[in-house]
């Protein structure tokens, strides 16, 4: 005989089976229909790209004959000009990490950042005329020219001083020589002058510091004028080769 | 007077040219067989460093730096100053003269960081004529400008020669046949060089503030 408590007990217990189990089968219903939803977003069309590739050239050495010569490659590039400046040095020291290069160079990322600071360069002063004193304790600041007049004045309204940070470990193994250290400058400041001409000048930085070569031989201290440095121009300036 | 500047030295060994072989030891080697062949030349020639580990100039215990290589050749006052350099890339001789644009001549206190600007037309003489004479020995070469450190603080004309090797060995720039080749056709050349170097125009107080070239900056970190 099956006492009373224990029926009750016994029919709780299937009530309570029977309710999960349609809880379980609607939260399943509920998972598949957010799956399908997900489904159907991922089936939309993707956003068009940003930027449209374009022609851009870049000057590339060759370390057998010390030239350097222009080169033009399809490249979608961003149209902030940092951005645009970086990837632009991204994409030349990509090309000479290929295969039978003429300027080989390790693969990797060289560079960490690029600025572009309008030229000439300024420092600020405090404005004496400014009453801001009275509350805060300091005085409005006035732009004010460097009294250094050489060489951070630009030659055409507009002018800009990139400062490219390069990554330690692309300089670190960068080959040493004079002209394989100087082909890699110059390609890079050709490059620039080629597809951002309001690149003047250019300073290079190793990890955010000043560094004094490249891999013991190019100079890294001084400030270098953008310029064209295809060996068309190395020629009219004297420079040639057997 | 001729100066030669085997770079690197002591510790910093340049660049691995082979297994066995690095920069600072091929550019004592070819200093050494140029400075025998300009002596039986004639010239008074001074080294920079005569082995591996760089001259210390005056303090004990302090290294040869850049800036004491172009203090030893401005010293001088020499007809061509040779800063040599090894590499493995390339073949033949690569020669460079400073990046630098000409000025209009020195200036009473020289600007070191530039001292070589008013020297540039004498260097790209220089450069000229030791690239026909490179030719004319069938010596394949590159001729261009570079800017390598010390060369814009000197005062005389100046070239960076780097020697790469004669073919696909890297090995061969230690072949002594070829170095001899490369000291005899610039030796041959500063032959005809001594008779034709020209100090640069001297400009005084009044041109000097016209042209512009030294600033205070500068100014303190004259030629010693």
């Amino acid at each position: 005989m099956i006492q009373r408590h224990q029926r009750i007990l016994f029919w709780c217990l299937v009530v309570c089976i029977i309710g999960m189990g349609v809880l379980l089968a609607v939260e399943r219903q509920r998972g598949r229909e957010r799956i399908e939803a997900l489904a159907d977003e991922d089936q939309a069309p993707l956003d068009a790209p940003t930027a449209m590739a374009e022609t851009v050239t870049l000057d590339l050495a060759n370390d057998a004959d010390g030239s350097i010569a222009p080169a033009s490659r399809q490249i979608a590039l961003p149209q902030e000009p940092n951005a645009r400046a970086r990837a632009l040095i991204d994409h030349l020291i990509a090309e000479y990490a290929l295969p039978g290069s003429a300027h080989a160079l390790p693969p990797g990322a060289a560079v960490a950042e690029v600025f572009l600071v309008p030229l000439p360069l300024v420092g600020y002063t405090t404005d004496a005329t400014s009453s801001a004193t009275k509350d805060g304790g300091f005085r409005a600041t006035l732009p004010v020219a460097q009294s250094d007049p050489d060489p951070v004045q630009p030659k055409q309204p507009g002018g800009e001083l990139a400062v490219i940070d390069l990554h330690s470990t692309f300089v670190n193994q960068h080959p040493s020589g004079v002209e394989v250290e100087s082909l890699t400058l110059r390609s890079i400041l050709g490059t620039l002058h080629a597809n951002l001409p309001q690149i003047e000048q250019v300073r290079f930085l190793v990890d955010g510091q000043a560094r004094e070569t490249l891999a013991g031989h190019a100079d890294l201290l001084r400030t270098y004028p953008a310029a064209d440095t295809t060996s068309s121009a190395d020629a009219a300036n004297g420079g040639q080769s057997n | 007077m001729i100066v030669l500047d085997p770079a690197h030295g002591g510790v910093d060994s340049g660049s691995q040219i082979s297994d066995t072989t690095v920069e600072k030891n091929v550019t004592l080697a070819l200093a050494f067989r140029l400075r025998s062949l300009l002596t039986a030349r004639g010239f008074s020639v001074v080294m920079t460093r005569d082995e591996d580990a760089p001259a210390v100039p005056n303090a004990a215990g302090s290294a040869l730096t850049l800036d004491d290589r172009a203090g030893i050749a401005n010293h001088a006052h020499a007809a061509a100053c040779l800063v040599l350099h090894a590499t493995r890339r390339g073949n033949g001789v690569h020669l460079y003269r400073s990046e630098l644009e000409a000025s209009g001549g020195q200036p009473l206190v020289v600007p070191w960081l530039t001292a070589q600007a008013a020297w540039i037309p004498q260097s790209q003489l220089l450069e000229s004529q030791m690239t026909s004479a490179f030719s004319r020995s069938g010596l394949a070469l590159v001729a261009s400008s570079a800017s390598v450190r010390p060369i814009d603080s000197l005062t005389c004309p100046a070239l960076v020669v780097e020697l790469a090797p004669s073919g696909d060995d890297a090995d061969s720039i230690n072949d002594t046949d070829y170095q001899q080749r490369v000291a005899l056709a610039i030796a041959g050349e500063l032959l005809f060089w001594q008779n034709q170097v020209q100090p640069p125009v001297r400009l005084s107080a009044t041109a000097r503030e016209t042209v512009g070239q030294t600033t205070p900056s500068d100014a303190a970190g004259a030629q010693p």
